[in-house]
């Protein structure tokens, strides 16, 4: 069966260009104009991924998110103007999986989709790997070792604590927010220095070239992510 | 001696009469019921000349005592006046006449209006009528209107007889100061000539006169004469007069007794004169400095009201008019609950003319109510408060008016020259976005102009090969993207010249943020040699990171627009003290010479036509690296090619590295896992 896609979106025309796109690349799309209708059909069929227009005539999105959450984890991919990164991390914040930014290609789009639904098939089997690989990355996750193009780097335990935070949400951005209440914990997420420094000395270990990162990427304004393994 | 209803002044004319094109009356307004009568009376007089009018009241010590009745009956008058057109004025002063006089000089009347004397039968004798005086004094045209000016209301006339405690006492004075001295000239007289008396009596008239006012010291000369009379002259204990050779002695007695006390009350009236007019000046003086040194309406306001306290010993606000154009307090107390004081205020700023405790105008609020005229509306008013409202205000008021007068001024002047800037201001910034539109229009259609093409080609040939049908949906792809780009400059530049830009600011990692705007110019940068010198024990900086990320963007992307493809691009940070330096340097042909500074500003271009853009980049640029209190700087490299460098200050408290960073928070390490499911 098709994996099926809800579009919560009042933009005609990037409604139209998506069912253009979507359906030929294996997805099956439900359209909803605006948040009442997208919330009706959200929780009358059961859809795989919902992607969610920030900035709907009737409802905000956070609110659609709140509603959503309420009843069901199916991951929420939010598009997004570029001014509006403290939307987005609200947003994230508040439940939603990942987000793009418009304009956006097809090509992220469908990346963003895959991740998303490799991820809640992950979580419905409650499977857990015991194996991460990325580019020259290999993460050993049972006996807590990494590897760079097959030789051993020794990681700090708050770095490593930090990549497998990453590693579990690979190809999604993860907020800064959430990193620090993940890996520091909930009285540290205002402290984002912290963050910032282990990232770069994560880097400098893990990276051929720290300022033209590979594998963990910067979300500007937003927050980090980890090269999912496909990409 | 009736004076003829319309009689004509000096047949001279008005002294300004050559000079002045339109007549200029004035009604000089009774408080009493006529008031509205002679406003309508001059109203048609005025239309019939086509002169300018004005309604006048006059604001005198005995108006302090007027009915309520009078004082209602003026105030309508004065709003009557003010609908028909007129404008509302008040002259002050001891004498109305001469007020009236200084208020037709000051405003270069050429007539004024005034009603029928009120005055009948022998009261006549003694009141002059004030249109007689006019008349002699003005050489301007009086023109009596065929109205009665009216009987002053009942509670005016007992109130007008009764004088004050403190004439009371002086009265009492001089009776007494009379009857010490007869009793001190009887116990000595058996030693002192009847000269010897007399001079006694005229030593002690001159002695009260120094100290009472007019009236007491003039009733202390009357009652030592008939004192004499009655006591030292024969027939003793009589006023008869046994010899007629004393007749003469009194006469003389009387008048040089009068004489002493006439000038000794001058000699202080002139004494005070002068100390009240040395007041007014040195008070006009000082609020003339005081306003020369306010540099913004608001110190303005507070050093006049200052000022004004001080002067005064009041508590003083001065209200301007607010968003609805109703006076507001603007500095200085609030005004009370009572919501006649805000009518009154409103009164006051409407038509221009004092009103409040202690003038004829609704006396009955606490305060007194200023207008703040400036060269021709009341911009504002003023209002004093006094511990004790005043009894009369004609002698705060001439002073009181030209302070508030100077504040206007200085308060029209402020606004003239804010009005000037800002229309300056407006100049500019209309240019900038004719600039900005004609620039932006052409960048705008030409990516249009591109996708469209491409686009209606792809849709009329289907029969195009697959190269030229991949290579126009690239150029579609390219161009949306280049239009991105320009428009995302477009609101960012925006939103940096509103001023409304909130700095999202936090440590960042100075190599992230330029690794993040890489990732962004990655496309561009292929086949493009890039060095990256980077101090690796860089601290973190604040800064806001989407911000220095556009500064990145732009910097790069103006080192790819003007250095030749395949030259090399070289990007620098290091620490200098106090500050991060960050440089982007390219190999191309470099910055015109004297166009260093000159590349930051809006819509500059260096080659215009030959690249694509608007010139907005540098200027984006600086004015983020300046909200964040750096520099921005360019100039040529001596090896060839332009570096653009910029720094940004680095604070004592700066995260240096991780040594210090403290372990991750007890509990359950990464078995605990966060998912949003």
């Amino acid at each position: 069966m098709k994996p099926r896609i809800l579009l919560i979106e009042d933009d005609v025309h990037i409604r139209r260009f998506l069912r253009a796109s979507l359906p030929t690349q294996g997805y099956e799309l439900l359209e909803a104009p605006d948040g009442r209708e997208g919330l009706a059909l959200a929780a009358s069929q059961p859809v795989e991924v919902i992607l969610l227009d920030l900035g709907l005539p009737d409802l905000e999105g956070i609110e659609i998110i709140r509603q959503v959450r309420q009843w069901s984890r199916v991951p929420i991919i939010v598009l997004s103007a570029r001014d509006q990164e403290q939307e987005k991390v609200i947003t994230l914040d508040a439940g939603a999986d990942d987000y793009l930014t418009k304009p956006f290609g097809v090509g992220e789009l469908l990346a963003r989709i895959r991740v998303a639904l490799r991820r809640s098939l992950q979580d419905r089997e409650g499977r857990a790997e015991t194996f991460f690989e990325v580019g020259k990355i290999r993460v050993d996750l049972e006996k807590r070792r990494v590897f760079r193009a097959g030789e051993e780097v020794h990681l700090t335990p708050t770095e490593y604590k930090l990549l497998t935070v990453l590693i579990r949400h690979a190809g999604k951005v993860v907020t800064h927010r959430q990193l620090l209440k993940e890996v520091w914990g909930p009285s540290f997420v205002d402290q984002g220095a912290y963050l910032r420094i282990f990232v770069r000395h994560l880097r400098r270990k893990l990276e051929d070239n720290p300022a033209r990162p590979a594998v963990l990427l910067t979300d500007p304004g937003v927050g980090y992510r980890l090269r999912a393994p496909e990409d | 001696m009736d004076m003829a209803e319309e009689g004509k002044g000096h047949p001279g004319g008005t002294p300004a009469g050559t000079e002045v094109v339109r007549p200029r009356l004035a009604v000089c307004l009774p408080p009493s019921a006529a008031a509205a009568e002679l406003v309508r009376a001059a109203h048609r007089r005025a239309a019939a000349l086509g002169a300018e009018w004005f309604a006048l009241s006059v604001e005198t010590p005995e108006q302090a005592r007027l009915a309520p009745e009078g004082r209602e009956a003026l105030l309508q008058a004065l709003e009557l006046a003010a609908r028909l057109g007129g404008q509302v004025a008040q002259a002050s002063g001891v004498h109305v006449g001469r007020a009236i006089l200084r208020f037709a000089r000051e405003h270069r009347l050429t007539a004024l209006l005034v009603g029928r004397s009120r005055s009948r039968g022998w009261r006549r004798l003694f009141h002059r009528p004030l249109a007689e005086y006019l008349l002699r004094h003005s050489g301007l045209e009086v023109v009596v209107l065929p109205v009665p000016e009216g009987e002053p209301g009942p509670a005016a006339a007992r109130s007008a007889f009764a004088p004050s405690r403190r004439l009371l006492a002086e009265y009492g004075l001089a009776a007494a100061g009379v009857a010490l001295v007869s009793a001190a000239a009887g116990l000595v007289s058996p030693w002192l000539s009847f000269t010897g008396v007399v001079l006694l009596y005229l030593f002690a008239v001159a002695v009260l006169s120094a100290t009472l006012s007019r009236g007491p010291a003039l009733v202390a000369a009357g009652a030592g004469v008939a004192a004499v009379d009655f006591l030292f002259v024969p027939e003793y204990w009589s006023f008869r007069l046994a010899y007629p050779d004393f007749a003469l002695t009194l006469v003389v007695m009387l008048t040089v007794s009068l004489v002493i006390s006439g000038l000794t009350a001058r000699g202080r009236h002139q004494a005070k004169m002068a100390r009240y007019r040395e007041r007014q000046t040195a008070a006009l003086y000082e609020m003339g400095q005081k306003l020369a040194a306010g540099e913004n309406p608001q110190s303005l306001l507070t050093q006049a009201a200052q000022h004004l306290e001080e002067v005064f010993g009041a508590k003083v606000s001065v209200l301007l008019p607010g968003e609805e154009g109703e006076p507001e307090v603007a500095v200085g107390p609030e005004l009370p609950e009572d919501i006649r004081e805000a009518r009154v205020a409103r009164w006051v700023y409407r038509y221009g003319h004092p009103a409040g405790a202690g003038t004829v105008t609704l006396p009955e609020v606490r305060a007194l109510y200023v207008p703040i005229k400036a060269s021709q509306e009341p911009v504002g008013v003023v209002r004093l408060e006094w511990p004790q409202p005043p009894r009369s205000t004609w002698d705060l008021l001439p002073l009181l008016e030209a302070l508030a007068r100077q504040l206007g001024l200085a308060l029209e002047r402020e606004k003239l020259s804010r009005q000037a800037r800002e229309a300056q201001l407006e100049i500019e910034a209309e240019r900038l976005r004719n600039t900005l539109l004609s620039s932006v229009s052409h960048d705008l259609k030409t990516p249009l102009t591109v996708i469209a093409g491409s686009a209606s080609t792809l849709l009329e040939n289907p029969g195009l090969d697959d190269a030229t049908r991949t290579e126009l949906i690239h150029t579609i792809y390219d161009e949306a993207r280049r239009l991105d780009r320009l428009v995302h400059n477009l609101l960012e530049m925006s939103r940096l010249q509103s001023g409304r830009v909130e700095l999202n600011r936090d440590w960042h990692d100075l190599e992230e943020v330029l690794g993040s705007a890489l990732h962004q110019l990655e496309a561009r940068l292929q086949g493009r040699p890039l060095t990256l010198d980077l101090d690796p024990d860089l601290p973190l900086v604040k800064l806001d990171a989407l911000l220095i990320e556009r500064v990145f963007i732009n910097l790069m992307d103006n080192a790819l627009k003007y250095s030749p493809e395949g030259q090399p691009i070289t990007l620098r940070a290091f620490r200098s003290p106090g500050e991060v330096v960050v440089e982007v340097a390219d190999a191309g042909p470099g910055l015109p010479p004297g166009a260093e500074a000159q590349v930051f500003d809006k819509f500059y271009q260096a080659a215009p036509g030959r690249h694509r853009g608007v010139g907005l980049g540098l200027s984006i640029c600086r004015s983020i690296v300046e909200i964040h209190g750096g520099r921005m700087e360019a100039a040529n490299r001596p090896e060839g090619g332009a570096v653009f460098r910029f720094t940004l200050p680095l604070t004592e408290d700066a995260p240096q590295n991780g040594r210090e960073m403290p372990q991750p928070e007890g509990g359950p390490p990464h078995e605990a896992p966060y998912s949003p499911y």
